[in-house]
């Protein structure tokens, strides 16, 4: 296995020879390792990351960045892409300073787990696989199944000409196992899914009983009646109201968007939006989290930045440029999809954090209404400020008590409206970061966590 | 096209195995701008990426052992590190084929389908910049709209593939990308500004379109800005190729598939599964579509195939693996790129059967005017924010970004919010939009990876905001 610090005296000497050209250069290089097992009904896949791994550097132009990319660290590749700079970088490059403060961290971090996934080997893995695939397709109506098992190591390698130099190795586990229901033509299914850094503990949470009860849920959706439709009180599960804090309010709050004049949260920045039981937080250092990074691509150590407090709108996220523009401190929150992307400011965990109702007391305090459960999609729209969140599933509320299962839908509505008629936020117990992928706009897709307790609003409803 | 092209060659020559081997290379060079207002916030390019995917198949008895390995070291070292490490996968995977025919020899005839725009492939960046001032111009004197966030990219591949059963084959292809978020604003009380967000793929620059087009947007983006609440019930809604773009090739692209037979979701041949005036095939050769090229990720020509002919299924799609499951041939729908995500790095994903482009036969509708005076009373969906179906249960679902009120058989004032959604292939009998289809336009157009008609489906369930 490649260690990406091997090549840190060819990336120092890069450095040295941009930085007589510019006042500021940078490198960052990436490389990963792993493997997904995908066992089916029919069908065994196992694969593993594809063995790519490359640098890429960039440097202050004296009005705007200069990138190239290199996909091999001997220092004939490293050199090829310097020179590329040198020839692209103008005499300004080296009158001006780029925006904002370079990042002086010098650091290294690693998220080891006790037992690594890398130590479970084919055999392991494919043996729990078909255990849990059993226990998916013991029901008479599960003609079908499929367990995902999934780890990747991803090390980052960070060095600046102003003496940064950060190291981070992240050890990402995620699993999942769905049951597919068949009765008259009809297809329905449930998926149990967690993830998060760490290793092989990470996989504890397939246990034959939450497997099970996977699979009676699919065969419940069977027979499940669509969701009722219009405005109605929503009682969102973790997983939706994680969605709803990252799709419809973080991206809002990315300042990138506050440059473009792209937010609907910047005029009303300080103000406030939600009741004071209140805080949506982002966190690029939570322990053991989907989205955590330890450091950004900048060299800024990552953080818990308060975006909500008490009902206030009070923060927002920053790269170097847009923390020069709004005078203030970056906040460990610009990433690159791979060494091949751009970077941009983004998001790392993002949550609703968790307060003191319990499940009961929202769903009393609900009255007549709809439980959101499994959010499998979300949209952001950081403009117009509306939302749109997808479920597989949820339950009617009715008279304060919860009733019929129902089928997949979408919530919609504006994001103030939804913040401001807020009426609960649900205990630690049921607080859980979950896994997804996010894009800016459609392409840069990366790993970010959301989270959040059960949470009490009101929205449209519909299908999806 | 130049040495590189025959990457897959070269790496094919290296290969020191028995077992039967596929070999998928590409050269990519990609080239970006990005835009912050109206102006150039990034250039970058060319990113260049040259890497194979590399497959072994392994026999196990009457199952298959897949092993695929993507990489872009192409050293003597690199290949054989890659060749162990798809031995491995391979001995731990196993697909329900006796054997897997790869396309052989005979099929390195290509078809001539355009794929690759000229002007982008020797002027790459000049050609993205002449493009971004055209994109600029066409906002000059607008002075309530303007883009606000956005990209072009580029990508200009050298494919190149190879296999055991003797394909050398190899060819060159361009996809753009356009992402522009307009906003209209201004007025010195006037509403929020609005959005219009425009995404689209294509295999070539159209500056010549452009001033038409920012038109269009500029009107989307100012209508947000006065729309009115989505009505709600079960109503006629009409769906233009824009939108029918984010349903249809994710349910047909997975339902019509090797993929789905073998999870038993795929429909028989002979199934009703919409009305009788529907016909769909998957072509995969329609000229400038993303899905076109000559030979599919495996090596096999791309054709035309019907999926649903007069309401009933016809064919199904199939790579090599899952026509060896099933004891039939592949049809050139081996694919390396997803519906959903289209990496610009093919050669890092292992084929999947898929669609290349949907295509809904037009019908007796007429124009988008006359299937609106048939609508009579209804909803327009110009935008939803992400209709993606479920693909097992085919449901879908999105926010309406924007859309128009149906009055009287003419669009009437602009709506926004609520939700859009259904299902869309259901048993006979149940509600579905290929089902409950009341018309289908008499002109397709081609977005994305569908080429239809606007379809005017009654009834959908809209639930207004």
């Amino acid at each position: 296995m490649v260690d990406l610090r091997d090549a840190e005296s060819d990336f120092a000497r890069a450095l040295a020879r941009l930085h007589r050209r510019t006042t500021f250069a940078e490198v960052l290089a990436e490389r990963s390792e792993g493997r997904t097992l995908r066992y089916e009904t029919r069908s065994v896949d196992l694969s593993s990351n594809p063995m790519i791994s490359g640098a890429v550097i960039r440097a202050w132009g004296g009005e705007r960045w200069v990138e190239a990319a290199t996909s091999a660290f001997d220092a004939g590749s490293i050199g090829e892409a310097v020179e590329f700079m040198e020839r692209v970088l103008g005499p300004e490059a080296f009158t001006h300073e780029p925006p904002g403060p370079s990042a002086t961290t010098r650091k290294e971090w690693s998220s080891g787990p006790a037992r690594p996934m890398r130590d479970m080997g084919p055999e392991q893995l494919t043996a729990l696989a078909r255990d849990v695939l059993g226990w998916a397709t013991e029901l008479p109506e599960i003609h079908q199944g499929q367990v995902v098992l999934a780890w990747e190591e991803e090390d980052r390698f960070y060095m600046n000409s102003a003496g940064a130099r950060c190291f981070r190795r992240l050890h990402r586990v995620r699993a999942s196992a769905a049951a597919i229901a068949f009765e008259n033509g009809r297809v329905e299914f449930d998926v149990l899914s967690e993830g998060g850094l760490g290793g092989q503990e990470r996989l504890e949470f397939l246990t034959q009983d939450r497997v099970r009860d996977t699979a009676r849920n699919a065969v419940g959706l069977l027979r499940a009646k669509p969701p009722p439709t219009g405005e109605m009180a929503v009682l969102l599960d973790p997983s939706t109201a994680g969605t709803f804090a990252h799709e419809s309010f973080g991206h809002g709050t990315e300042a990138d968007q506050f440059l473009r004049d792209r937010s609907y949260l910047k005029p009303i920045l300080g103000q406030e939006v939600g009741p004071e039981f209140l805080t949506i937080v982002d966190d690029g250092a939570y322990p053991g989290g989907w989205g955590t990074i330890f450091c950004d691509d900048e060299g800024n150590e990552a953080g818990r930045t308060v975006l909500v407090d008490r009902g206030r709108f009070v923060g927002a996220l920053h790269d170097r440029d847009t923390a020069a523009a709004f005078h203030v401190r970056p906040t460990g929150n610009t990433r690159r999809a791979d060494f091949q992307s751009r970077t941009f400011v983004r998001m790392t965990n993002t949550f609703v954090e968790p307060q003191d109702w319990t499940y009961d007391e929202l769903v009393e305090e609900a009255g007549n209404g709809v439980v959101l459960e499994r959010a499998t999609s979300g949209i952001e729209d950081p403009l117009g400020g509306q939302m749109q969140i997808k479920v597989k599933k949820g339950h009617r509320i009715e008279h304060g008590r919860v009733t019929d299962l129902v089928t997949s839908m979408a919530l919609s509505g504006k994001v103030l409206d939804f913040l401001r008629a807020i009426r609960g936020i649900g205990v630690k117990d049921d607080f859980e970061i979950e896994t997804g992928y996010c894009g800016k706009g459609q392409t840069d897709l990366l790993p970010s966590g959301t989270g959040g307790g059960y949470l009490l609003s009101r929205a449209v409803v519909g299908p999806a | 096209m130049s040495e590189a092209a025959g990457t897959a060659f070269r790496v094919a020559d290296q290969l020191r195995t028995e077992s039967p081997w596929e070999v998928f290379a590409e050269r990519a060079r990609r080239f970006e701008l990005h835009l912050n207002g109206r102006a150039l916030e990034m250039a970058r390019g060319p990113i260049t990426v040259e890497g194979f995917g590399l497959r072994l198949f392994r026999s196990q008895g009457d199952k298959t052992g897949v092993g695929f390995q993507a990489s872009t070291d192409l050293s003597e070292a690199g290949i054989r590190e890659a060749v162990t490490q798809a031995g491995t996968i391979a001995a731990f995977s196993h697909f329900p084929t006796r054997g897997v025919d790869l396309p052989g020899a005979g099929t390195a005839a290509l078809v001539s389908v355009d794929i690759r725009d000229p002007i982008l492939w020797d002027r790459p960046m000049e050609a993205l910049l002449e493009y971004a001032r055209g994109l600029f111009a066409a906002f000059d004197g607008k002075h309530d709209v303007t883009p606000s966030f956005g990209s072009i990219r580029a990508t200009l591949t050298e494919c190149s593939i190879a296999n055991s059963a003797g394909l050398h084959t190899a060819f060159a292809h361009t996809t753009v990308e356009v992402e522009v978020a307009v906003k209209a604003f201004g007025g010195p009380e006037g509403p929020p500004p609005g959005e219009y967000w425009v995404n689209e793929s294509s295999r070539r620059l159209e500056p010549g379109l452009l001033p038409a087009r920012v038109e269009e947007w500029c009107r989307y983006a100012r209508d947000v800005r006065r729309a009115q609440p989505t009505p709600s019930g079960d109503l006629s809604v009409i769906l233009p190729a824009g939108t029918l773009s984010g349903i249809l090739p994710f349910v047909l692209g997975f339902r019509f598939t090797g993929r789905a037979r073998l999870r038993e979701v795929a429909p028989k041949s002979g199934d009703p599964v919409g009305t009788a005036s529907l016909t769909v095939h998957d072509d995969g050769l329609v000229p400038w579509a993303v899905g076109s090229a000559p030979v599919d990720d495996e090596g096999a020509p791309q054709r035309r195939r019907t999926l649903i002919s007069q309401g009933v299924a016809s064919d199904l799609l199939y790579d090599s693996l899952h026509a060896g499951a099933f004891g039939t041939t592949t049809t050139g729908n081996a694919l390396r790129n997803d519906t959903l995500i289209r990496d610009w790095r093919r050669f890092v994903h292992a084929p999947l059967a898929a669609a290349t482009t949907i295509v809904v036969k037009p019908g007796s509708g007429g124009s988008d005017e006359e299937l609106i005076e048939t609508a009579g009373e209804g909803v327009w969906v110009q935008q939803l924010g992400w209709a993606i179906p479920d693909v097992l249960t085919t449901a879908f679902g999105g926010e309406l970004r924007i859309g128009y009120r149906i009055r009287n058989g003419k669009l009437a004032e602009p709506i926004r919010g609520g939700t859009v959604g259904g299902i869309v292939l259901g048993p006979p009998g149940s509600r579905s939009m290929l089902h409950d289809l009341a018309a289908i336009g008499s002109k397709g157009t081609v977005s994305e990876a569908v080429c239809t008609p606007s379809l005017l489906v009654r009834p959908l369930t809209v639930a207004g905001a």
